[in-house]
């Protein structure tokens, strides 16, 4: 079931979605993107669209099978967008039966509505008392009006100030919106439709169920059986959280540091999982944490701060990073402060990271100043110019000060890899349809797509097939509602691919292989790249700054090498 | 006289070098050019426990890697994500 909500005269309609039946995930909002929504829109205009779908395991009792999607055309790439979601409102969702929100057209008057979906219907409703409110806030106010057991996904200030970086904040099992559809300025989408929240409640519903229970039971065990025997899904994730890569990434030379001027930092092992659960321990936070109904890897936790306050919690690799090392900080108490500002304000925490780290090359601030880092954060919760300035995101900011070293793909912030040293992610920033986004090329890999091998990091051959492979592969996984670090594990167990592709198969009574599914992955990529060319963003977008070919990375100095005409080839498939 | 090498672990073996109040980096002289299997037997860690060496920012399969004086290592045991285990080299082609 999809629901259609056209925000100028408040209506709500019910549809099948015909043309939408067997997708789920990013296929769904990638083709109702495609479809629906003039390309060449301006992304706060009435002919933007903001989707929220669910996957085509949402609402199952598969594991792992908690996130879902919300796409748009970003206002901060200019490109489609898809942000992937983890905490309770996917569960929900599918629960619900639903499919699909669609919201679309422009609200007459600024007022804050909130969309309230339960197995009643989808209400949009007005919250005056909400409006100028950030995250935490709006999130209690709705739980004290609502219940504790509602999902919400809601915006802060920033995504009512239209900032191009402004993410949706979502609540997790505790209902603290530690979790966040955070790239590619979705918040500010929601903004501009006048939506503050999105609140769901599954009160009497059930599982969703299977054509076939049977096989779905088998593919969910062998799914299940991967995730916990695997080392890395049962015991480095839940132990040290996705942050267990900043010791890994600063040893192969491929850290990021103080604005991508070096690939190592001093401070590393300061900021790494090793001493972020060492911290977490021992103040009584929680490590291990599932973010989502179903969740067996728990690779979310809740940090606390001395006084054993919570701070904040789902605490990623790439935030530790984006306000840390890029900054030249390794105060893990003022990154976990930064942290939880952003996700109050509701920014995404890799691109104001980033921003600031562009901010300081610039001499807005040192490097390494985590006070005066907190207090820009500051100021885009105010909304101040310099706030603005650095909530449209790194470009916009190296635009604003002057700043050649601007790490950033169709506009949008390279995360926390370099791409001199660890090339295999910088041909996916260079080609993704999404700007750059290392989640983009995460997924299955080796001989199970014939990918297999050994490909040297610093060097170039090998790198294009690798990254086409795991964006394929990739866009598949961020179909199924599954959450993607289920790929984690896959590489090593094929059992647990087998179940993934089993379960869907069972879910709707398909006979479907692994090549069907991958094919299901390259028809997203190509519908996003539909999109991408008619709205003026052609191949030539695909491809790093200039500085990642020029400038020499510390500390093996190198740069990144593959050619041009080799990153065109990515999609040829 | 040959310089000592810099020793790092990562993950569970962070607490082992906790454990044994060996400081991370651990500051430890080797006389002769090592495979990371015999360090490993130097240093009485179980081979189980590290999936790869690093030497000097490259990743070795503990067999093949090769440590001298001055060199710069980290233990990393089995627990990098999935597609890091490929894009930072560490699979090693059958
Ligand atoms: S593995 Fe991590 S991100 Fe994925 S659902 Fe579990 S807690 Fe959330």
């Amino acid at each position: 079931m999809f629901y259609r909500i056209n925000m100028a005269d408040l209506s709500v309609k019910k549809e099948e979605g015909a043309l939408y039946q067997g997708l789920g995930g990013r296929a769904l909002s990638s083709r109702i993107i495609d479809t629906e929504v003039t390309a060449t829109a301006h992304a706060f205009s009435e002919g933007n669209k903001l989707v929220f779908v669910t996957g085509l395991l949402s609402g199952t009792g598969a594991p792992n099978a908690g996130r879902m999607s919300l796409g748009a055309k970003s206002p901060l790439t200019g490109t489609i967008k898809e942000s992937n979601v983890g905490g309770t409102m996917g569960h929900k969702l599918g629960r619900l039966g639903i499919r699909g929100i669609i919201v679309e057209g422009l609200p007459q008057a600024e007022k804050a509505y909130i969309l309230r979906v339960s197995s009643d219907g989808l209400f949009v409703e007005e919250m005056p008392e909400l409006k100028g409110l950030d995250i935490y806030d709006t999130v209690e106010k709705l739980q004290s009006k609502f219940g504790m057991k509602i999902a919400i996904g809601c915006i802060g200030t920033a995504g009512e100030n239209r900032m191009a970086s402004a993410c949706v904040g979502f609540t997790d099992m505790e209902g603290a919106p530690t979790r966040q559809a955070g790239r590619g300025g979705l918040g500010a989408v929601m903004g501009s439709k006048g939506i503050k929240a999105i609140i769901a409640d599954d009160s009497g519903t059930k599982m969703v169920s299977f054509v076939d229970e049977a096989a779905f039971r088998a593919g969910s065990k062998k799914l299940a059986n991967a995730l916990l025997t695997h080392p890395v899904t049962s015991q480095a994730l839940p132990a040290y959280g996705t942050d267990v890569l900043v010791n890994i990434l600063n040893e192969a030379g491929g850290l990021p540091t103080r604005n991508f001027s070096s690939g190592r930092f001093e401070g590393a092992n300061n900021i790494g999982g090793e001493s972020l659960a060492a911290t977490i321990n021992e103040r009584g936070g929680k490590t291990g944490h599932g973010c989502s109904p179903g969740c067996i890897i728990r690779c979310s936790q809740i940090y606390k701060d001395k006084q054993g306050e919570v701070v904040t919690g789902g605490f990623e690799y790439e935030s530790c990073w984006s306000l840390g090392a890029h900054l030249g900080i390794d105060n893990l108490d003022d990154i976990a402060l930064m942290n939880r500002l952003c996700d109050d304000y509701g920014v995404d925490s890799i691109e104001t990271g980033v921003a600031i780290g562009v901010a300081m090359e610039a001499g807005v601030a040192k490097f390494g100043d985590s006070q005066a880092a907190i207090q820009l954060l500051h100021e885009i919760g105010k909304g101040t110019p310099l706030g603005r300035i650095l909530g449209t995101g790194a470009e916009t900011t190296g635009k604003v000060f002057g700043v050649r070293r601007v790490p950033v793909v169709k506009g949008q912030a390279i995360p926390a890899y370099d791409p001199r040293a660890v090339k295999g992610v910088g041909v996916t920033y260079a080609t993704t349809t999404m700007g750059a986004d290392h989640t983009a090329g995460y997924s299955v890999t080796a001989n199970i797509l014939g990918v297999g091998g050994k490909v040297d990091p610093l060097k170039p051959e090998g790198q294009v097939e690798l990254s086409r492979n795991l964006q394929i592969a990739t866009a598949f996984i961020d179909s199924t509602g599954l959450c993607l670090f289920v790929a984690f594990a896959i590489l090593d167990i094929a059992e647990g691919l087998e179940g993934i592709v089993e379960m869907c198969n069972a879910r709707y009574g398909w006979d479907k292989s692994i090549g069907d599914y991958l094919e299901m992955g390259k028809q997203v990529l190509r519908d996003e790249r539909t999109f991408n060319h008619s709205a003026g963003i052609s191949d030539g977008a695909d491809d790093l700054p200039d500085f990642f070919r020029k400038e020499l990375l510390p500390p093996h100095n190198v740069v990144f090498d593959i050619p041009k005409e080799e990153l065109e080839t990515v999609f040829n498939f | 006289m040959s310089n000592p090498i810099e020793l790092r672990g990562f993950m569970g073996l962070f607490k082992v070098f906790k454990e044994r109040n060996w400081s991370n980096p651990y500051i430890l002289t080797i006389e002769k050019i090592v495979t990371g299997d015999e360090l490993l037997i130097m240093l009485e860690i179980e081979k189980e426990q590290v999936e790869i060496i690093f030497v000097n920012g490259k990743a070795f399969l503990p067999s093949d890697a090769r440590i001298q004086s001055g060199d710069r290592v980290a233990l990393v045991p089995p627990g990098t994500p999935g597609p890091y285990r490929v894009l930072l080299g560490f699979v090693k082609k059958e």
